[in-house]
């Protein structure tokens, strides 16, 4: 009955009902474009440094994030075979063994990002081989080694150079090798470009003279958000010589700049709100100025106030709902479009988020929660609103509001 | 009257040498007790000392003057053969497993040396102590038993030294630094250089045993000792080339 009644008096002012809905269709559809891009950012650059490098998730000996050295290196182990077969969570688990070397070709030097891989499980995670740009992806037994586009240039290497690569061992020992080229790879991030270095476990085992010996495993998860579970489980299960940390942990610098700046967003979003809030205010009083008369008219013949009221609000409240429905409905295919089809930065900006690490792109996250909070949001500021009308009904007096 | 005065000035002036030994003198004269006044050639053993292992190495030695420098790697067999060279300004890295020489760019020569808490910097001696630094005397005092001078040493503006100040410990009688003291910029003590088991070896009173001591890390450190050194052998400056650096046993 009520929502009858004001389905119809929505209705019967159609101009009025246009401007409140399409207010409230406008900050929908701005809201979840905006936070959608935001989130979107912030999962590519989550993706970006964990997935194309730390994993979600690693195990090292303990202190080994606090003091990156080989000497804080462990034997490798079979507990987190065990893990994976026992936790469908984990997908994979990655050993690597790495450090820092100095690498030498022709009259140049550069200092690179030394990491010793088992190039399949080291794919699944990271899709190492997609990044190949030219020669061919590792094997296991392979003796050779795969450099960052940029450190090829620095050093002026092409596939097939042989690069001498020198340096600290494990546990005080020389490491030097002579190893060629076989692969030359292109990340989206300039500094992994300037200075990585991959080369097969076993050969990195006899370079740094750390045989059997590995300074972190990273987990490959089933989904974004396992880690935590995971982690939790490891932590339990391995002994304390080791230390299990996800990137959260392992990148709190990450996590800051990425809270601080999602509450920037907020703001921006908060002011949004309360200019749409105050244009349905507005809507709100017009509505109640002009019906007076009608109000006064239907108190005198003995309608409920408290009906009345609630029919007003049923009608806010169903403007607010077709708003939302609407601005979802045209917010939706457009984030789902970028999503597919990112912004790509071009130019200086793309320089920079290259030197940040971050692909130039801006996809939009498509995320059930921003919906369903931009939904609630623009509801509860609509009844929030609707206390003004709801206060005038209650105290209306007949007489004088007939008289307008 | 004026006169007089500026007459007196000028023969404090004139005679204040005669009063004692500069610090720079002093440092010099330690040096060449050190390290001969032409060359000296040594056979030593290197232990790196961690909490959790221990490592040790066989090397000798050659220096000539402040620009020339060789150490050679003679144990472990991993690591025997490798040197190090110092021509001036430049340091050579000589790897027989790989058959090459390398040239250590500056940026590392504050890196450590083959793992142990000495830096390429402190083994070939790339600043030199008497010209780089300023040198003041502050006070006797004693180490092991030992009259001292303590000198401070503080570095030119313009020297490549990662150190705010160094502390040295001089013996009075032998002119053996006993100990020093590496200080950061910010006043912090970053290292301690120990000599002890002075005796008598090439023909005069040497501290045969140094120990470098990272002040950070607990449980480090590095020991030096000398097993033979010889001072003041001629070496021709061909000696210290990239060439014989491959050759030298």
């Amino acid at each position: 009955m009520i929502f009858t009644l004001a389905w119809r008096n929505l209705w019967r002012n159609r101009r009025r009902t246009f401007i409140t809905t399409g207010s409230i269709v406008l900050a929908v559809v701005l809201a979840v474009f905006m936070r959608s891009m935001q989130e979107g950012v912030y999962q590519k650059m989550i993706e970006n440094v964990v997935g194309f490098y730390t994993g979600y998730a690693q195990v090292h000996q303990a202190g080994y994030w606090e003091e990156k050295t080989i000497d804080n290196s462990f034997e490798s182990m079979t507990a987190l075979d065990e893990a994976r077969a026992a936790n469908p969570r984990i997908v994979g688990v990655v050993p690597r063994l790495e450090s820092f070397l100095l690498v030498y070709h022709g009259n140049a030097s550069q200092v690179a990002q030394v990491v010793g891989i088992s190039p399949e499980e080291e794919n699944g995670l990271t899709q190492l081989g997609g990044m190949v740009k030219e020669g061919e992806y590792l094997r296991l037994d392979d003796q050779s080694v795969m450099i960052g586009s940029g450190l090829a240039k620095k050093l002026n290497a092409g596939i097939g150079d042989t690069l001498v690569l020198f340096g600290q061992g494990y546990q005080g020992s020389t490491a030097s090798e002579l190893l060629p080229v076989s692969g030359i790879l292109q990340f989206g991030s300039q500094q992994l470009n300037d200075r990585m270095l991959y080369l097969p476990l076993p050969v990195a085992q006899g370079l740094f003279a750390a045989p059997d010996r590995l300074t972190a495993y990273a987990l490959d998860l089933q989904a974004p958000g396992d880690e935590v579970a995971v982690t939790a489980a490891l932590k339990s299960s391995l002994p304390e010589d080791y230390e299990v940390m996800d990137w959260r942990e392992m990148m709190p610098e990450l996590v800051q700049s990425i809270e601080s700046d999602r509450l920037g967003g907020y703001l921006t979003m908060g002011i949004l709100y309360l200019i749409i809030g105050f244009g349905i205010f507005g809507t709100a009083l017009m509505m109640v100025a002009e019906r007076q008369y009608e109000f006064g008219v239907l108190t005198a013949i003995g309608m409920k106030r408290r009906l009345l009221s609630q029919v007003m609000t049923a009608e806010m409240v169903l403007m607010a709902l077709l708003g939302v429905v609407i601005g979802v409905a045209i917010a939706l295919p457009v984030v789902v479009y970028f999503h597919y089809n990112p912004f790509e930065i071009t130019g200086k900006s793309a320089e920079g988020y290259a030197a940040f690490g971050i692909e130039p792109i801006i996809p939009t996250a498509i995320s059930g929660t921003i919906i369903a909070w931009q939904t609630l949001v623009v509801l509860l500021m609509t009844l929030a609103v609707s206390i003004y009308p709801v206060i005038k009904i209650l105290r209306i007096d007949p007489v004088k509001a007939m008289r307008v | 009257m004026n006169r007089t005065i500026s007459l007196l000035f000028t023969l404090l002036l004139a005679l204040q040498p005669a009063f004692g030994q500069s610090a720079k003198d002093i440092i010099r004269k330690s040096e060449e007790i050190r390290r001969g006044v032409q060359s000296s050639q040594a056979e030593m053993t290197m232990t790196i000392v961690r909490p959790d292992w221990t490592r040790t190495m066989s090397l000798k030695s050659w220096s000539k003057g402040d620009d020339y420098a060789l150490m050679l790697v003679t144990a472990p067999a991993r690591d025997a053969g490798m040197a190090t060279l110092k021509r001036s300004n430049e340091v050579w890295n000589w790897v027989p497993r790989i058959e090459r020489t390398i040239k250590l760019p500056r940026s590392m020569m504050s890196q450590s040396w083959m793992g142990s808490d000495f830096t390429n910097n402190d083994l070939v001696q790339e600043v030199s102590i008497i010209d780089d630094y300023e040198h003041r005397i502050l006070k006797d005092s004693t180490i092991q038993g030992r009259n001292c001078w303590k000198i401070e040493l503080i570095p030119h503006d313009e020297a490549a030294v990662v150190w705010g100040k160094v502390i040295s410990f001089v013996s009075k009688t032998d002119y053996l630094v006993l100990r020093s003291e590496y200080f950061d910029e910010d006043g912090y003590l970053i290292n301690v250089l120990q000599s002890s088991g002075i005796k008598t070896l090439g023909g005069r009173t040497f501290a045969t045993k140094l120990e470098m001591i990272p002040m950070e890390n607990p449980g480090h450190k590095t020991v030096l000792e000398y097993q033979n050194i010889v001072f003041d052998q001629p070496f021709t400056d061909e000696f210290f080339s990239v060439q014989n650096m491959k050759r030298v046993r």
